[in-house]
């Protein structure tokens, strides 16, 4: 499956690269990241993996061109308690800015916009009978989108 | 400081044409110091919240029979019965300025404004209550990147006999994540006072938020199918209308009940379980007796069933494709017409 997925992500990568004229040798930063804005957060041993977080409050980690997406604390206390968590199917390909998805919180149904562009390939199926995770643990059992393979030819992060 | 700001009315009682009014104001306007309200009534229609399942909320089976419409709005929250009787207001403002209590406050005061003595709170949960009992408004909200909007209904001159009724889901052993509704009792306005009409209140109300928002007291009237003024907005509409986003985009859920069938004097039992995702069949076994129906047709059944809409309509037309296709006995015929009739009742 794993390898399926990243054949499908190396083959949506050269047909946009052939549309994409990349004008700089860095990628563009994701959507909402400007230099200062973004906060790291050193989460290992190595220096890949270090969460992002976006002006709109969600957050990546990316290792080896996957990433893992949620929303941060910040979010999650102004949402108030998750009712329900409405995620892509696996297999759905997103750009960045697209709306993946949305929470529920009191009769309020908040958009999730993602920060990446690439291929959903796993979500956290717990948060279906669970979205209270997402107050309680939003890095961790709370997380939303698990895998999500990226569709741009870098594979590293850029530093800011 | 040129205050600015604008009150717009729909000429439409379409809800579907409405709420793609909402999403295109959500998707194209620049709130930013320019907030925006929009009052609007629907014809007979149950609307209900964007991760809702309306298997569990409604009636489906008498809202066929008498024409009501069914909508699936993209804001959260439960489920609403809309008639002329109500009137809808959408509060449109920037993500900073979203502020539910202070839109439901605005609307207390126009209300007393007609009527002082009347006694109307907000509560917690953004209901409005009438003399501390009776819900007359429910509210839902969408947030999106950089708009947000928070709508109400409000109750003047509903049909409640009809509203119970329609709220009211016939359908057993559903198990479903989505959000449920809290049954609430109701009242009308017009019930409490009679000068309390919907023109009356949506003028007050647009009064009322004139004067907060310091801009001209002027209703603008629109007509939401009007590609000049809301380019794009048909296909909202369209969208709105589709069965994958009433029906398909319920969250996954499972049926598991059981009905009887009259066979020699007796009542047999008929178990049936269910999966279904994005409104289709995903799982399906229907259990009768071997002695009433023949293992092999029920399995045939079953198998049939994977994959197609839960909906009577789809039913019907795979159940005239199997009869033609299964030469069969007469009377395993008509045990397999009782049998998907009943099917189609809990669709």
């Amino acid at each position: 499956m794993a390898l399926r997925a990243a054949w499908r992500a190396r083959a949506a990568a050269c047909s946009l690269r052939a549309a994409w004229a990349p004008a700089v040798p860095c990628p563009p930063l994701p959507l909402g990241l400007r230099a200062g804005a973004a906060r790291t957060l050193r989460t290992g041993p190595a220096l890949l993996s270090v969460r992002k977080f976006t002006d709109k409050h969600e957050w990546i980690t990316t290792e080896n061109g996957i990433g893992t997406v949620g929303i941060s604390n910040f979010a999650q206390e102004a949402l108030g308690d998750v009712v329900y968590c409405s995620l892509p199917e696996v297999g759905t390909k997103l750009n960045k800015q697209d709306e993946f998805g949305a929470l529920e919180s009191v009769k309020a149904a908040s958009e999730l916009y993602s920060p990446l562009s690439g291929e959903v390939t796993e979500i956290n199926e717990a948060l279906a009978e669970n979205p209270g995770l997402v107050n309680k643990s939003c890095y961790e059992d709370g997380k939303l989108l698990l895998e999500i393979q990226r569709i741009i030819a870098a594979v590293n992060v850029c530093r800011i | 400081i040129v205050k600015s700001g604008l009150i717009l009315q729909s000429i439409s009682n379409d809800v579907y044409q409405n709420l793609a009014v909402e999403d295109w104001i959500h998707d194209h306007m620049n709130l930013e110091g320019k907030p925006v309200l929009f009052l609007w009534r629907n014809s007979p229609s149950v609307v209900i919240g964007r991760h809702q399942n309306p298997w569990q909320e409604c009636n489906l089976n008498l809202m066929r029979e008498e024409g009501i419409k069914l909508a699936r709005r993209r804001s959260g929250g439960g489920t609403v019965y809309h008639d002329m009787g109500n009137i809808n207001l959408t509060f449109f403002t920037t993500k900073k300025k979203y502020d539910r209590m202070e839109n439901l406050k605005l609307v207390v005061r126009a209300l007393n404004s007609v009527q002082p003595q009347l006694d109307v709170q907000p509560t917690k949960r953004f209901d409005l209550l009438l003399d501390g009992q009776f819900k007359i408004s429910g509210t839902a909200s969408k947030i999106g990147r950089t708009t947000a909007y928070h709508h109400c209904t409000l109750l003047c001159g509903t049909d409640r006999t009809f509203l119970s009724s329609l709220l009211k889901s016939p359908y057993q052993g559903i198990r479903s994540n989505a959000t449920a509704s809290i049954p609430a009792l109701v009242k009308n306005l017009l019930e409490k006072d009679p000068t309390l009409t919907c023109e009356v209140l949506m003028n007050a109300i647009a009064a009322e938020y004139a004067a907060y928002h310091q801009i001209d007291n002027h209703i603008s009237l629109i007509n939401p199918t009007d590609e000049t003024l809301f380019p794009g907005i048909n296909s909202k509409a369209k969208e709105l209308k589709t069965w994958e986003w009433i029906y398909g985009k319920t969250p996954k859920f499972s049926i598991n009940t059981s009905f009887n069938v009259l066979y020699e004097q007796s009542h047999l039992e008929i178990k049936v379980f269910i999966d279904i995702k994005n409104g289709r069949i995903e799982i399906c076994n229907i259990e009768a007796p071997d002695h009433w129906l023949p293992m092999e047709i029920c399995d045939k059944l079953n198998s049939s069933f994977i994959g197609s809409k839960f909906c009577p309509i789809e039913t019907s037309m795979l159940i005239n494709i199997l009869h033609r296709t299964c030469p069969e006995d007469d009377e395993v015929h008509s045990k397999w017409n009782i049998l998907c009739e009943k099917i189609k009742g809990i669709m």
